[in-house]
Formats: C-alpha cells, structure tokens, sequence
C-alpha cells in the first residue's frame, strides 16, 4: 500500500494551501480597500441611543472608584449601563489593546495625546463633532487648547478627560536658605536661582531636567518654544534644527555643563523629591505625589518664559474616544458619557481625586484649592496651554528620537546643531517611511 | 535446505486453499478468511493505536498547532507586509523589511548590542557558575543554604529583580553609590551613559541567571567519579591540575547544554530587566527588545517587527544547530 509521490505532494500542495488560506485570511486586507467608515455618516436625528455601552479605560491616575461614581450618576440620569473594562496599566498598554483587536467591542476608549494618532489612521476611531452636537454636549466649555489637540484634518476626535500640563516646582526651604525671594519666572532666572543654590551649597544641583524616560520633549517644549524654536510645524520639520531651537538646547546644555543643572538618574522627580534638586518641571499629575513624598514646603509656579515667547505650557494626559466598530446607536449613547465625563462638575470631582487639571472652564476647583493651594497654580497657568508640536504626538517614533538625543545632549556635551539637523533628517524619513503615502492620499 | 523445500512443496497435491471444495476446510484454516480476519484485526488495532495517540497527544497536538506553529506562520506572513499594528490595511512588501533591517544602521546597532549583551552574559553567567560550583561542591558549613541562596535570584520574577537593582545602581541614593563613595569613588551615570546602561543590565541578567548555571555546574561536578580524582592527587597533580586535566575535560557535557541554553535564554529571556531598568533602550537595545520597540514603543510597525522575530527565531536556529553538528563533536561524554 505505498503511497504515490504524486498523490503524497498533491496533499501536500492541498495541506499548504489551505494553511497559507488560513494564514492570510486572519491577516490586514492586501487588495488595497478602502475601509470606509459607515458609522461617521451617520444621520444622527434618526439615531436612539443604545442600552448600553462599553467603556475602555486604564483608570487614569488611579481614578477606578472615581470613574465608579462618575458611570452610577450618568446610569442614573440616562438609564444607559455601562460595562467597564480595564485596559491595560497605562495609555500604552491601552492603545496596544485597542489597535491589537482586544478593544473590539469597546465604544469609548481613553487614549492619550500621544497614542490617539495611530487609532485615527487605523480608522478606528470617528470625528465626535457631529455626534457631541446631536447628543447635546456643549463644547465650547472645554479648555479652548485642551479640546484641539484632538483636532485634525478638521474634525475633532475626542474630548479631553484626564489631563495634564508641566508644572514648576521648587523647594520654598532651599529657597530661603538661599536667600532667594520667589520662583522665577524666565529661564535666564531659572539660571540665576539655579547657579544661587549650588553656591550656596544648599542643593547638589539647582535644576532637573528628566531623563528619556520621563517625555523630556514634553516637558522641555516649553524651554523650545520659549527661545521661539519648535519640534515641528505641522508637517514642517525644519524647525527641530532651527537656529531658535539649537539655541534653547545649547542654554540647557550649559546648564549641565556649568553644575547648575543635572539630568535626573531615574525621575525628576525622585531628585526634586529627595533634595538632590531644588527646582524641577513635572507634571500636574504628580503633585499630589511630590506633596506625599518631599519632607519640605513644596512651591509651583508657572512655566517660565523665554526670550521670545510667554512660558507656553504644552497640553498632556488623556482624552476619550469614540470607536468606530460601534453602532450608530452605541456612538450617540457613548457620546452622552463622554460628554458627562468631560461636563464642569465631573471634571471637578475627578480633578479633585487625581490631581488632573480639569479640562471644563466651569469646574468649581475651590475646595481643592483651599486644601492643596499650589494647585491653583496649575488651573491658572491652562491659559498659557499651547497643542503640542505634530512630531512629538503624531510621528511615530519621534518621541522616542527626541527623548534619546535630549538625554544624550545633555549628558555628553555633543554639538546641539549637528545632533538636530540629523534629528530632522530622522524624522524626515520616519514620515516618507510611516505617513506619507497615507497622509498623502 | 531451498532444494528439499521445493521438492516437498512441488511434490504436494496442486489443491490450493482457493480451490479446495469449501465445505473440507475449517474457517479458522481457510487463508482468505485469515488473512481478511488478520488485516481486521489489524485495522482494529491501528485503529485503537489512533484513537489512543489522539487521546492523549491530540490535545497537545493542537494545542502546540495554535499556540506555536500557527502564531509562526501568522508572523512569517506579517513579516512581508508593510503594516502598521492594528491597521486594517497592509501592502505586501515581500522581503523588504529583512532587507532593511540587515542594511539600516539601527538594525546592524542592534546586532552590535545583541553581540555585546549576549558574550557577557553568557561568560559571565557561566564562568561564575562555575567558580560557584565549585565552592558549593566542598564540604563547606551552611552548604545547603548557600545552595537555595545561590539559586533563588534565578527563580525571581524579572521586573522585581529589575526594581531592586535600580535602587542599588542608583547614582544618587543608590546603595552602590554610598559604597562607592566611602572609597572615594564617583559613581558612574549607570541610567544616562549607554556604555554604563548596557554594562549595568549584564551585571543584572549574570546575577540573576547564576544559580542556574551554579546548580547545573553542581550537578556535573558530582558525576565526577571520586577515585579519579583521588588518583590525580596520589599522582601529585596540584588543584589546578586536577582542574584542568580532569574536572573540566568531564564537564564538557555540562559546559555545552549550558552554551547552548544560555546563548539562548540571554537572547530571549532578558526583556523584562531591559525593559524595567531601561524603558527607552538607550544603549541596550538588543534584538528581542528591538522587536518591542518596534511594534509596541512608539513606532507601530508590526511588519517590521514581525520580520525581526523571524530573524531570531533563525538566528537562534542556527547557533543551535552549528553548536550541534561542531560543538558537540569536542564534548567529552564518559
């Protein structure tokens, strides 16, 4: 009973197809659809808002309970049920979620500033605008700066939820044991203080900056935009390597150089925290954290300015989104919970549990700032918030580019002009190679 | 004997079971029945064969299919798409991301630091172990708790290792540092200086695999026969001797299963520390952290990355394979 050789490789021509078939089948589309959106054409007037939804989210600053209370009033309200599933530990591991298919039967998902962009080109995501207005949202509300970093292309994709700006920070005790009246408020000054606590042996170091793995991009954006210099404008990278932006880097280059400054082994935080550092910039978001921590009065500040600018402040955190896998009935429904998680009063209670600035003009933040005063300081300084450059949320990979040269500038003295037109070239070809031709058509 | 055999069977009566009038011979002798009966009972039998081969090793079969061959299969195929994770669109791009990655200076950068990464912590971990080994063979006081002591680091989790390491590398109130200081010592920018990063994370994944190569070591230096080294030392062969001649030649075995496993768990094995003491790869990006950042850390090119995961799947292939064909011919098994 042999086989024949024929017989043997036509089952195994049969064997192979049907697992290359298999393989393909569970794989992106290859033919070059078009993937059109049907939910975002929507004639909402029609539409009745489901039963339920679901809602993504990595509990943004530890806000499981707060987020708890924020749904049993909205289901109390709309007699909308929403299921609620913890993404991930943080908007990484969220969005990873989200665009590997483990989100596919979520109607609101919280992504962040930097990790939204790549849903919207997956077309996983839809413009809210149309939906908010059918579902009675108001958005003029909303932080004017906070609401438009989700805009592109025209529309908006999303509203903002757990946000938060760079703060400046420094310790009230270094400062009078130094004889320093007040927080500066320009880099020059930041110099001065800085240059005035070494001396004084008062701190190891004056200033922090972070390390690349605390979004130096982010929090130096202000210093950047400061000189009059940007990590891109739009889709023009020419101005990473601008005379203006080499500029800003060569003054936080000398910083380190002269002793006034360090870049944090760890955390900024950890260094500002633990007296290593007098002054540092982090994020709203850790204030209550560096409150717990720091055994000394904790002071904030404004951003400071820079010789051709007011201290800019770049919007951060994260917003929600809607899914565009959704019916047009969960997307209504969903686009009332958004609007109730974004409205005056819930961005007050849950600025209050989180430490995120509240993303509503209207939110009454008074009991916070009778308790916590330095966060006064953060509400205020959201007029100066500025959207942030398209390279640093937009580009995939320039983050990462941006944090590793900045470290690395910082810490070796290398030539800022030279690292930065290569940066510029990176993300030239980070764009041909990831963007274009989508961006394009 | 085939003559007389021939003989006899030519001198039979030419009746043949086929034509031998049915009712003369017993069914339990008629051959035709035999034989269908013998292949019956050879069907049943391969057929309970199958049925006991599916029972137990089916659900492993499949289970190895879905888990393991087809995830391969899946990523061979995404390794020739240009596409972006989770993107619902891809273009098949044939072999251009292994082409980019062997030619684009971030990939040959990464094999650098794979290189790097893996010599030391193989040698690290494995010349350790031995010296290790080595003193935990003796008869030594608290002998057994020096063994659980030395092998508990491998069975910790990664991150964990990862947490407390940072703490001790840490240059500003790290416990290294307050060491370094009493003598004088600055200490070095372990987290910011990429030389420093890449020495730090082999210092970590050496100390955390020791006890595995000191326990194997352990296991190979006590199938040493005793009289052989008794010999040596009535011969006069010094502790360095006996070491050389016959300690090392005997662990040959030993010292190749651990080549080849170390080489590639330190491939393999290694993100969880690289990814918790240095989250941006900065000097420390080696090729399974490569295929991390990639997909996951900002870029979103799962094609790519894909492509990459091939690249060590072979690349492992072949250091084993090499290590099995010309390696292993050197091995001295008693």
């Amino acid at each position: 009973m042999k086989q024949s050789p024929i017989n043997l490789s036509w089952k195994g021509i049969a064997v192979f197809s049907v697992a290359a078939l298999a393989v393909t089948a569970c794989g992106p589309d290859t033919n070059g659809g078009d993937g059109d959106d049907e939910a975002s054409d929507a004639d909402w007037s029609d539409v009745e808002p489901a039963d339920s939804i679901v809602f993504a989210t990595n509990h943004p600053g530890g806000s499981e309970d707060l987020e708890d209370e924020l749904i049993e009033r909205f289901t109390s309200e709309t007699d909308i049920e929403v299921e609620v599933i913890t993404s991930g530990a943080n908007y990484e591991e969220t969005s990873q979620w989200f665009q590997t298919g483990g989100g596919s039967n979520a109607d609101v998902v919280v992504l962040s500033d930097a990790t939204w962009f790549p849903n919207y080109l997956n077309d996983a995501l839809i413009p809210v605008d149309d939906v908010l207005e059918a579902a009675d949202i108001d958005v003029d509300g909303y932080v004017e700066a906070l609401y438009e970093d989700y805009l592109y292309d025209g529309s908006h994709y999303g509203v903002p939820y757990a946000r938060s700006t760079p703060l400046f920070y420094y310790n009230v005790d270094h400062y009078e044991e130094a004889g320093i009246d007040g927080p500066p408020e320009t880099w020059e000054e930041v110099a001065e203080t800085s240059q005035t606590l070494v001396d004084e042996d008062v701190a190891q170091f004056g200033y922090a900056f972070p390390p690349s793995d605390e979004y130096p991009a982010w929090g130096m954006a202000n210093l950047v935009w400061g000189y009059g210099g940007a990590w891109s404008d739009e889709w023009d990278f020419s101005t990473v390597s601008s005379d203006e932006t080499v500029e800003a880097l060569e003054f936080a280059q000398s910083g380190v150089e002269d002793g006034w400054a360090n870049v944090a082994a760890t955390s900024q935080t950890d260094d500002f925290s633990s007296g290593v550092a007098s002054q540092t910039i982090q994020s709203t978001g850790s204030l209550n954290g560096i409150l717990d921590t720091a055994e000394f009065e904790v002071g904030t500040a404004f951003l400071p300015d820079g010789p051709a600018a007011e201290g800019e402040t770049p919007t951060g955190g994260a917003g929600l989104m809607l899914a565009s896998a959704s019916s047009p009935e969960e997307q209504l429904a969903a686009a009332m919970f958004i609007g109730h998680m974004s409205s005056a009063e819930s961005q007050a209670f849950f600025s209050e549990g989180t430490g995120y600035v509240p993303s509503h003009q209207d939110s009454d933040m008074s009991d916070v700032y009778a308790e916590t005063p330095q966060f006064e300081t953060a509400v205020d300084q959201l007029e100066r918030a500025r959207v942030q450059d398209y390279a640093r949320v937009f580009l995939p990979g320039a983050d990462l580019e941006l944090a590793t040269t900045l470290q690395s500038l910082l810490t070796t003295g290398d030539d800022v002009r030279e690292e930065m037109e290569r940066v510029e070239a990176e993300f030239e070809s980070l764009y041909e190679t990831d963007l274009a031709d989508e961006l394009e058509d | 004997m085939r003559g007389k055999s021939l003989t006899t069977t030519e001198s039979r009566p030419a009746h043949t079971a086929r034509d031998r009038p049915e009712a003369s011979v017993a069914p339990e002798q008629d051959p035709a029945r035999l034989e269908a009966a013998r292949k019956k009972a050879h069907r049943r039998r391969s057929s309970k064969n199958w049925s006991l081969f599916l029972l137990f090793a089916g659900p492993n079969i499949l289970l190895i299919l879905a888990f393991i061959y087809y995830p391969l299969a899946m990523n061979l195929y995404f390794s020739t798409l240009d596409w972006r994770l989770g993107a619902p669109r891809a273009d098949s791009v044939g072999l251009a991301n292994y082409q980019r990655f062997f030619t684009s200076p971030s990939g040959l950068e990464v094999w650098r630091v794979t290189g790097i990464f893996t010599a030391g912590a193989v040698l690290g971990s494995m010349i350790l172990g031995l010296l290790i080994a080595l003193v935990l063979n003796k008869k030594i006081p608290g002998r057994t708790f020096a063994r659980t002591a030395v092998f508990s680091p491998y069975v910790l989790s990664g991150v964990g290792v990862a947490l407390v390491w940072m703490f001790i590398f840490d240059p500003q109130r790290g416990a290294l540092m307050f060491i370094l200081d009493r003598l004088g010592i600055d200490s070095p920018q372990w987290f910011l200086d990429p030389d420093a990063n890449l020495l730090m994370v082999i210092v970590v994944y050496v100390w955390k695999n020791l006890g595995y190569c000191a326990v194997v070591f352990l296991a190979g230096l006590q199938s040493i026969p005793s009289d052989l080294l008794e010999s040596a030392t009535i011969d006069r062969a010094g502790p360095i001797r006996r070491f050389f001649s016959i300690v090392l030649p005997l662990l040959t075995p030993t010292v190749f299963f651990l080549l080849v496993t170390n080489i590639i768990f330190s491939m393999t094995n290694a993100f969880d520390i690289l990814r918790v003491m240095t989250p941006t790869g900065n000097g420390t990006n080696t090729i399974i952290f490569e295929i991390y950042l990639q997909s996951f850390g900002q870029f979103n090119r799962a094609g790519y990355s894909a492509a990459i995961a091939v690249v060590l799947f072979f690349t492992l292939f072949i250091i084993t394979a090499v290590q099995l064909r010309f390696v292993e011919r050197k091995v001295h098994y008693q």
